[in-house]
């Protein structure tokens, strides 16, 4: 598989402050790559590194194995925090000009106003834009060069629910034509729908990283509520169980390795009772996520 | 190099503002150079004693090769209208931060600094071509005989005023790199005529050195011809030295800039 991106001990301190520290990471190609972390952890710094405009303290990095340099850059599309344009200009004029800067045909500007839906209103000026359009614009913008990899940082970040669910379209139909996508977000559970890997980063360094499919694998959590005094003593006595919680309503019972909610109802049911909730709790990534940054607290 | 010049352009002929001070600038430069015959002719007809004792009429402001320079003089007056419209496009970068997308999409910051100082040199071409053609026309004009050798005399002050208008116009760039705010910009570079001559004068005040500081030296590239009416002797062309030391000021406000620009997080 080809190595997209390759970052070795990349580290940015700003002053005193370490925004970036030591970060290695790898990114194939074909991967949609979720960036996650609080805000302040160090991702836009990263991306601006990997895009030129913020000048590394130490560390190294390679795209598509090659040195980084803006020739590079011009088969990379990337929106890093908000759309940057310019406003007294119209949308259709803007590609125009970052088409003359990436080296894209006048056809491609076409092509992408209509990927983002912006055909009709092209030659409004850019001011004039919603917050949505603007999104969309900068993303058909990053699309012009017909880049491998796209880099979309918090590209939902303050819209409303109908220009989410429109990012989250295009994102979908970028990633169904094979490109490297990267990117970074809050909305975890975006990154768990739309993600192939993952890393997180916090305060600057890489706390976990790996595939997404991973997420939930392991020991499982099951919700079990049924009418019976001693319910907490008879759920101990099961082979599977490891450890019985019961905060308010049902008891959760963390199970061994091996062993599923069937086993624990057919095991109930052999004692006679009768469960009437029994729910197999799914680890997503939200809660994997607040787990990796309390484990390294 | 064209490629950079156009992408510059593009950005800038969009732009309504441009439009306007490049507007105020080539029209208020055309009209006053051209004009000043006129305004002198119509002051003298509708003022007694107005000029005292020279016969306005009779002074070859206008006639070949007089007129190249004065008129290369009076127009370094305006350049200041031009290197607002540097320090607009410049900053406007910076204040949109389009220069951090334009280097995100693949320029890099050499190439970005040098789309502006492409554009720098057209506008300072512009100007020098513009006002070739008025003093040749306004010549041609008040000049009662024209004689080839007389009207190619003393054209070498249009490259001088090429490196001046270019360099005072680097040195906006200069400042809009550093500064990156268009009204704070714009007063420096409206006071920093001033502070030099205070330093030259008040600081200094050794004559020998004058012409090493930056806009001095750029400014003594052209020298008031209009003593000759009283018949003082004037420098009728350009020092080679002050083109060498202008030329140098040129290249390190440039060079200062691309540093800045290369260090700097955008």
């Amino acid at each position: 598989m080809e190595t997209v991106l390759s970052i070795k001990g990349l580290t940015k301190n700003f002053g005193a402050l370490r925004a970036v520290n030591q970060l290695n990471l790898e990114v194939q190609a074909g991967q949609v790559f979720g960036m996650l972390g609080p805000n302040g952890s160090g991702k836009t710094t990263t991306l601006g590194m990997l895009m030129g405009v913020v000048n590394p303290t130490g560390g190294s990095f390679t795209w598509f194995g090659q040195e980084p340099t803006h020739l590079v850059r011009r088969n990379i599309g990337a929106v890093l925090e908000h759309p940057i344009f310019y406003p007294y200009m119209s949308g259709q004029m803007n590609l125009e000009v970052n088409a003359m800067i990436k080296g894209a045909s006048k056809e491609s500007i076409e092509k992408v106003l209509d990927v983002v839906g912006l055909t009709e209103r092209r030659n409004d000026k850019y001011r004039t834009y919603s917050l949505g359009m603007k999104q969309r614009l900068a993303i058909g913008s990053a699309l012009l060069n017909d880049p491998k990899v796209l880099i979309l940082d918090e590209p939902t970040n303050g819209l409303d629910p109908m220009g989410i669910a429109e990012i989250r379209e295009i994102i979908k139909r970028i990633a169904a034509d094979n490109k490297t996508i990267i990117l970074a977000s809050h909305l975890l559970d975006e990154v768990q729908r739309v993600c192939s890997h993952f890393a997180v980063l916090r305060k600057g360094s890489l706390v976990h990283s790996g595939p997404v499919g991973d997420v939930g694998r392991g020991e499982e959590t099951v919700e079990v509520i049924a009418f019976h005094d001693d319910l907490n003593h008879i759920l101990m006595q099961f082979d599977g169980t490891m450890s019985v919680k019961r905060t308010i309503g049902p008891f959760e019972v963390k199970m061994r390795e091996g062993f599923t909610a069937g086993d624990l109802n057919k095991f109930l049911f052999d004692k006679g009772i009768v469960v009437t909730h029994l729910i197999t709790q799914k680890k997503s990534l939200e809660k994997q996520f607040l787990e990796i940054l309390a484990e390294t607290k | 190099m064209l490629h950079l010049l156009k992408i510059d352009l593009k950005k800038l002929t969009n732009y309504r503002t441009f439009w306007v001070v490049c507007g105020i600038y080539f029209i208020s430069l055309s009209f006053i150079t051209a004009s000043g015959m006129e305004v002198l002719k119509f002051a003298a007809d509708k003022i007694e004693d107005f000029g005292g004792a020279i016969n306005i009429r009779r002074v070859p402001l206008y006639h070949f090769p007089d007129v190249w320079q004065n008129l290369i003089w009076v127009a370094g007056f305006f350049k200041f209208v031009l290197g607002v419209m540097v320090i607009i496009s410049v900053t406007n970068e910076f204040a949109y931060r389009t220069v951090r997308q334009n280097v995100i999409d693949g320029l890099s910051r050499w190439e970005f600094l040098k789309s502006k100082i492409l554009t720098n040199a057209v506008l300072a071409a512009t100007s020098t071509v513009l006002l070739f053609v008025i003093a040749l026309i306004t010549g041609l004009i008040y000049s009662p005989e024209i004689h080839f050798t007389e009207l190619i005399d003393d054209v070498e002050f249009f490259p001088a005023y090429f490196l001046q208008l270019f360099g005072y116009l680097s040195f906006a760039l200069l400042l809009s790199i550093f500064i990156n705010r268009s009204g704070l910009t714009i007063i420096v570079l409206m006071v920093a005529r001033g502070l030099e001559l205070f330093f030259i004068h008040k600081v200094v005040n050794v004559d020998a050195l004058d012409k090493f500081f930056p806009l001095e030296s750029m400014e003594a590239l052209i020298t008031l011809p209009f003593q000759r009416y009283v018949f003082m002797e004037v420098l009728d062309h350009p020092l080679i030295s002050m083109v060498i030391i202008a030329s140098f000021w040129v290249f390190m406000f440039n060079y200062f800039a691309y540093l800045k620009l290369k260090k700097s997080d955008i």
